[in-house]
């Protein structure tokens, strides 16, 4: 298997506090593996390494077979990895159209471009109307993004994402805040996604989980205790243990 | 959301208005209303352009007098040295000069801004505040060319077809300069790079996250605004024949910004409406009382607490 | 050498004074996240207060206190009135609305006390100069700054090191969503820390009055010095203040000194002169520019 996404002894530390314990991670292109663990076993502070928001204490990230440890933000997004956040995260007074527009627009290379008018131009908005009819805001392409409702912030959130057009898509808690049909609609979306881009995926919707991952790996205080697929990890005795107790 | 029509209609007045005024000056004997216009457009050239970096980059500069002072001492030195032999004479024609003082303005904010943009955040506005403090003092020590006292200029830069004295064609060539600048300024902001700043301003880190690299572009920002108060600097030392330090104290980048929010932050053309409501508060209040000053400061507090929006946003409908 | 020794207890002295003034500043921003444009008001304040209370009753002492209570009446009396309401908001904000805070005051201590400014002296018990070391003689007045100044940094560092206030200070500057989640009383906090600042502030104003003249617009010439110094020491950091007062303060004074002198080697003895104030006017800004091209956050930044 090819690695698209390798961790290798990744740590992290808040003073006395281990976030990331020497943790080993690998994702195949296409593959959508799921990162579950209880309240501080450290997930979002993999995504914010993975994502370069956070610099690891030691180990490396290495995306398609390049150590990318080291790489800003923008610059791992153009290498194809990009995140999606737990905390919606949009350009609130901007339109939902204009939202995707704009990701489209640095996708297609610099911007000092300081005369024709940007609005109207079809190379932004095409593409992004595209995106929007894909997610289900097609309809609602000319609303302010602080004026949207909460389920489709979460889908402009994931439409920016894509915009980008990963080969690799950090998600955040895509499902945060959602209720059951809008989870429902957001899992399907990821689902048609399987196979064009890999994702690393932090949920604890375990439906959603359960639906879409091919592997799942489970995070206790900064380690990895387990990894395998959906079905193993379920009758995995120490998971039971450690996270899905009753469930 | 704002009223347009009505926005776009008191527009339509001033303009008029602006464009009539030397008329209305000699109809009611007030040559000295042309030298308040002058000083209008030309205080609202500079703020226009700081309201690029405030109001769409989000980007707070307390400095921006910097760039107004060192335009307008770039103009009086070469005056200076035209003067004495040291320069060619055709430095102090205006088609060579303004474009030097732009020049002069921005490359020195493409120094000074490569260096404040790499602290970011709040120390932002510190040092933006405190590298323009450092230009004033630098233009105090420099006695050759007036220090405290100020540098005089003979005469303006040289325009084909206007006399040196001529204050209603002056006027006229600041009001043009303000129309093609704000013309500029709205090109800017509907252009790519507009609507990145303005991403920048509503969500930087987002910006991040989808690909940008957000230096190259405040840097950008930063040096166009500067320019543009270059210019700015270079008509106001010609408007009144005289270059002061008090150009580039810090009190002057803060009547700049007030400018801005007073007139509506972030609007292009609302700069505009603050640059004429400071420059007639001062002329106007100043006759009744020296301390007319003491008013400056509740309204201020009361505009950033209660009427965000400013004059345009208010003509708009719009706290 | 004598003056080398001179002007480095002269450094000293500006750098206590600078720290006075820092500390307040830097802990308001560090803890409440915001930028006080009016911090030199509140130092001028203290100036006036100060004075015209030691011209009116003859007594130094009564006139320090007037100005530290002053100050600290009237910087909490802002905080509730009007800067409580910009916690969290756009820098920009803040810095407008300070920005108007300093306008008004500017005018209404103008119209109060006149644009003259107001002479205060040293009180006789500390007026002359002692020989601190042999052939030497240096003003009591300043070494009592001195020494005033830094007993009040040692008893900062006791409060902010050593005391449950300090502690919820130390927290308050590097995470303030999570201090105010611990159920502390978030609004007392900040108006204490404000006080506190305030009160610095004046005590910084109503001891430098006797040597400098007391006038409208003397808060403004500390206000971006003090800036300067809060950017190389870090942001929100106590001690950062120190270090930063300390080298602005030594920096400033030593380039005023002897700057001039040195360039007479080489120019005219005016041109020298006006050349000499002007760079060393600009030093520390030199000094700002270099400290940040090495630490971008300065010497010693709060961390969070």
């Amino acid at each position: 298997m090819t690695k698209l996404l390798e961790l290798r002894g990744l740590c992290k530390r808040f003073g006395g506090l281990v976030a990331t314990d020497a943790l080993d991670l690998v994702i195949a292109p296409g593959e959508i593996h799921a990162l579950i663990g209880p309240n501080g076993a450290g997930k979002t502070t993999v995504i914010g390494q993975v994502a370069g928001e956070l610099r690891p204490d030691a180990g490396s990230i290495h995306l398609a077979g390049a150590d990318i440890t080291r790489l800003s933000i923008p610059a791992r997004v153009r290498a194809g990895l990009t995140r999606s956040f737990q905390v919606t995260s949009l350009l609130p007074q901007s339109s939902a159209l204009e939202n995707v527009a704009i990701v489209e627009q640095l996708r297609q290379g610099h911007s000092f471009r300081f005369w024709r008018d940007a609005g109207g131009d079809p190379a932004r908005t095409g593409p992004a109307r595209a995106m929007l009819e894909r997610v289900g805001l097609a309809a609602r392409a000319d609303i302010p993004a602080e004026d949207l409702a909460h389920g489709e912030q979460r889908q402009l959130e994931l439409a920016m994402a894509l915009a980008t057009q990963p080969r690799l898509l950090l998600l955040d808690e895509p499902m945060a805040g959602l209720g059951p049909t809008e989870s429902a609609a957001m899992t399907a979306l990821l689902a048609g996604l399987k196979g064009q881009v890999a994702m690393l995926l932090v949920e604890h919707d375990m439906d959603a989980v359960f639906a879409l991952a091919d592997r799942v790996t489970v995070l206790l205080h900064g380690r990895a205790i387990a990894c395998d697929t959906p079905a193993s990890i379920r009758a995995n005795p120490a998971v039971r243990d450690a996270y899905l107790g009753e469930a | 959301m704002a009223d347009t029509k009505r926005q776009a209609m008191v527009l339509g007045v001033c303009l008029a208005l602006m464009v009539a005024l030397p008329a209305i000056a000699a109809w009611t004997a007030r040559p000295d209303f042309v030298t308040l216009g002058s000083q209008i457009a030309v205080l609202a050239i500079a703020a226009a352009g700081l309201d690029l970096l405030i109001g769409r980059t989000g980007l707070p500069s307390f400095g921006h007098a910097a760039w107004f002072g060192l335009g307008g001492y770039a103009v009086g030195i070469m005056a200076v040295h035209a003067g004495d032999g040291s320069l060619p004479g055709w430095v102090t024609q205006a088609w060579f000069a303004w474009p030097a003082a732009v020049l002069v303005a921005a490359l020195a904010a493409l120094v000074i801004g490569a260096l404040c943009l790499r602290t970011g955040g709040v120390s932002f506005i510190m040092i933006t505040l405190a590298f323009a403090q450092m230009f004033y003092f630098l233009f105090v020590a420099l006695s050759a060319y007036g220090g405290d006292d100020g540098l005089g200029m003979r005469r303006r830069n040289a325009v084909p077809g206007i006399g040196p004295r001529d204050d209603v064609a002056f006027y006229y060539v600041c009001l043009v300069a303000l129309v093609g600048v704000l013309f500029l300024l709205r090109r800017i902001a509907r252009s790519r790079f507009g609507l990145v700043l303005d991403g920048i301003r509503q969500n930087e880190r987002r910006m991040m996250a989808i690909g940008l690299a957000p230096y190259r572009y405040k840097l950008a920002a930063f040096v166009i605004s500067a320019a543009i108060a270059g210019l700015a600097g270079a008509l106001h030392v010609n408007l009144f024949r005289f270059a002061s330090p008090d150009l580039l104290h810090w009190t002057m980048s803060g009547e700049l910004m007030v400018m801005v929010v007073l007139g509506g932050i972030g609007t292009v053309v609302g700069p505009v409406f603050g640059a004429a409501a400071m420059v007639l508060l001062h002329n106007f209040l100043a006759q009744w009382t020296e301390h007319w000053m003491i008013v400056m400061g509740p309204i201020l507090v009361g505009v950033v607490l209660l009427a965000r929006a400013g004059i345009w946003g208010a003509i708009g409908g719009r706290r | 050498m004598t003056l080398l020794l001179e002007q480095l207890l002269n450094g000293l002295q500006y750098g206590v004074m600078l720290f006075l003034m820092a500390a307040g500043l830097t802990l308001v921003f560090g803890i409440m996240g915001l930028i006080n444009l009016a911090h030199g008001s509140l130092y001028m304040v203290g100036a006036y207060a100060a004075a015209w209370v030691q011209q009116r009753t003859g007594s130094f002492l009564a006139g320090l206190a007037a100005g530290l209570s002053a100050a600290a009446v009237l910087g909490m009396a802002l905080e509730a009135a009007i800067l409580r309401r910009l916690y969290g908001r756009d820098h920009l904000d803040q810095v407008l609305a300070t920005f108007g805070i300093i306008l008004f005051s500017n005018e209404a201590v103008a119209i109060l006390f006149g644009r003259q400014p107001m002479m205060a002296g040293p009180p006789p018990w500390l007026a002359g100069a002692v020989e601190i070391v042999p052939g030497v003689p240096y003003p009591v007045y300043r070494l009592a700054i001195i020494v005033v100044g830094m007993a009040v940094a040692a008893g900062l560092y006791g409060l902010i090191a050593h005391t449950r206030i300090g502690m919820l200070v130390r927290a308050g500057a590097t995470h303030r969503e999570m201090v105010g989640a611990l159920g502390v009383r978030i609004g007392l906090l900040f108006t204490a820390v404000f006080g506190l600042g305030a009160l610095l502030a004046g005590l910084a104003g109503a001891l430098t009055g006797p040597l400098l003249s007391v006038q409208v617009g003397m808060g403004e010439r500390i206000l971006i010095t003090t800036f300067v110094v809060i950017v190389i020491g870090g942001l929100g950091s106590v001690r950062g203040a120190l270090a930063g007062a300390m080298l602005v303060g030594m920096v400033d004074t030593l380039t005023r000194a002897f700057l001039p002198g040195a360039l007479r080697e080489v120019m005219a003895a005016s041109d020298a002169d006006a050349l000499g104030a002007g760079l060393s006017s600009m030093a520390v800004f030199i000094l700002m520019a270099a400290v940040l091209l090495w630490r971008p956050r300065g010497l010693f930044p709060a961390h969070g």
